[in-house]
């Protein structure tokens, strides 16, 4: 099957078969970024934004993303650089495998909730699973961003 | 699963037709497929026939099945409703990231035995509408089952109630070991239970107890609750032995009572 998906603003003809989830797809189209972790819905690095809104990409029928609009960490790759210094700052990144879902996650958060409390952000974040850091980092690292950017 | 032959139908009867002629399976939210290793022969995508939504009438809300649960958790019309009984039901879901994929119509339409939201929905007393417009009882479809191949449309639910929802899980992305849902309906009470783990089922000697008074004595809300665990019938699986199940579920019956009681 082909399907057309407009990647990070930039449309793209991809062949896929019906079973396909958009985690391989957008790999194999060259998009790396998207992370394929646990591939069982449970840890949250494969997440990219379709039409504004973050889903797991593990989980997601290609073909059903025909003519959609879908974000990778590249698509918004000044705002998470911006984030990732926080994130540095604190300590926060370890490995870093789980970060481009991680961050497409914040700034999706960003947009949608003003002003989120702590437990706000952690049951907005709890779909991202880290093994490294513990949380407590990236959550100080959440608050100092979030602060920085509403000033 | 691999599905070898994938249709995307603009209309109820188009998709209707596929899955009752053309033996297709339809797709929900399609969270599920990549942990099943059934081979589907045509897949029905349900995701271009309008049915997300959430909408009031006068007597009663009709919720799509093509509705996100990220959608119930965030409806300021349910809360407004039925207070916080869908996000505190669905709100620990795994991450915003599953819940903004899994519908509705697909949680009823597989009775699944874990679900936070059958049981919910049993309690409310919701009705199951599979098209063209044969409506069901949604606690006897999860009973029973459906008669053949079927397309669910919409669940709906009554215009109000007062609701709680009370779980117990080993860990917050896991599955509940036991969870309830309980409503006051205006003229009756009604308690559900799931993750028995099989699917929910009302409480139905517990509900005779609590009867039709809006304020039940504490006497009446530990009957109920007791009755509750006496009734159903628990398994044991790798998450908690049938005893414990048993022991746990009048717990959260009687938590739950006292906070739409009050």
């Amino acid at each position: 099957m082909t399907i057309t998906i407009y990647i990070n603003g930039k449309r793209e003809i991809l062949e896929c078969q019906p079973g396909d989830m958009l985690t391989e797809v957008l790999r194999k189209a060259g998009y790396v970024e998207v992370k394929k972790g646990c591939d069982t819905a449970s840890c949250g690095a494969c997440t990219v934004l379709i039409e504004d809104k973050p889903v797991l990409s593990c989980s997601y029928l290609a073909v059903r993303a025909d003519g959609k609009r879908i974000t990778t960490i590249q698509g918004v790759a000044e705002e998470a650089k911006k984030f990732a210094q926080f994130l540095t700052a604190e300590g926060a990144d370890q490995c870093g495998f789980c970060a481009p879902g991680f961050a497409l996650t914040v700034l999706s958060m960003k947009k949608e909730l003003r002003n989120p409390s702590e437990a706000e952000i952690r049951h907005y974040l709890s779909g991202n699973l880290c093994r490294c850091s513990g949380y407590e980092g990236q959550i100080r690292a959440i608050k100092k961003y979030l602060e920085a950017v509403h000033d | 699963m691999e599905i070898r032959e994938y249709a995307r139908p603009k209309s109820m009867d188009e998709a209707m037709h596929l899955i009752h002629e053309e033996h297709g399976t339809a797709i929900g939210g399609s969270a599920w497929l990549r942990t099943n290793t059934k081979t589907v022969m045509l897949g029905v995508d349900l995701s271009d026939l309008g049915l997300e939504y959430i909408r009031e009438f006068q007597d009663h809300i009709e919720i799509g099945a093509m509705t996100t649960y990220r959608e119930l958790e965030t409806s300021l019309l349910l809360a407004s409703r039925f207070g916080k009984i869908f996000s505190t039901a669905v709100g620990h879901i795994v991450g915003i990231q599953l819940r903004s994929i899994i519908t509705v119509g697909g949680t009823v339409a597989g009775r699944y035995g874990f679900s936070d939201l059958n049981t919910t929905l049993c309690a409310l007393g919701a009705r199951v509408v599979f098209y063209p417009n044969i409506e069901e009882d949604l606690a006897s479809f999860i009973e029973k089952g459906y008669a053949g191949p079927f397309l669910i449309e919409k669940i709906i639910l009554p215009s109000s109630a007062r609701a709680a929802y009370q779980q117990m899980r080993i860990s917050e992305n896991d599955f509940p070991i036991i969870n309830t849902a309980v409503a006051w309906m205006g003229t009756e009470w009604r308690v559900a239970a799931g993750s028995r783990p099989a699917a929910a089922r009302l409480c139905r000697n517990a509900m005779k107890i609590l009867a039709d008074s809006a304020n039940p004595s504490n006497e009446q809300i530990e009957a109920a609750a007791q009755e509750s665990s006496k009734e159903l019938q628990f398994g044991s699986d790798i998450r908690a032995s049938a005893t414990y199940r048993q022991k746990i579920l009048p717990v959260l019956v009687r938590r739950a009572l006292l906070e739409v009681r009050g």
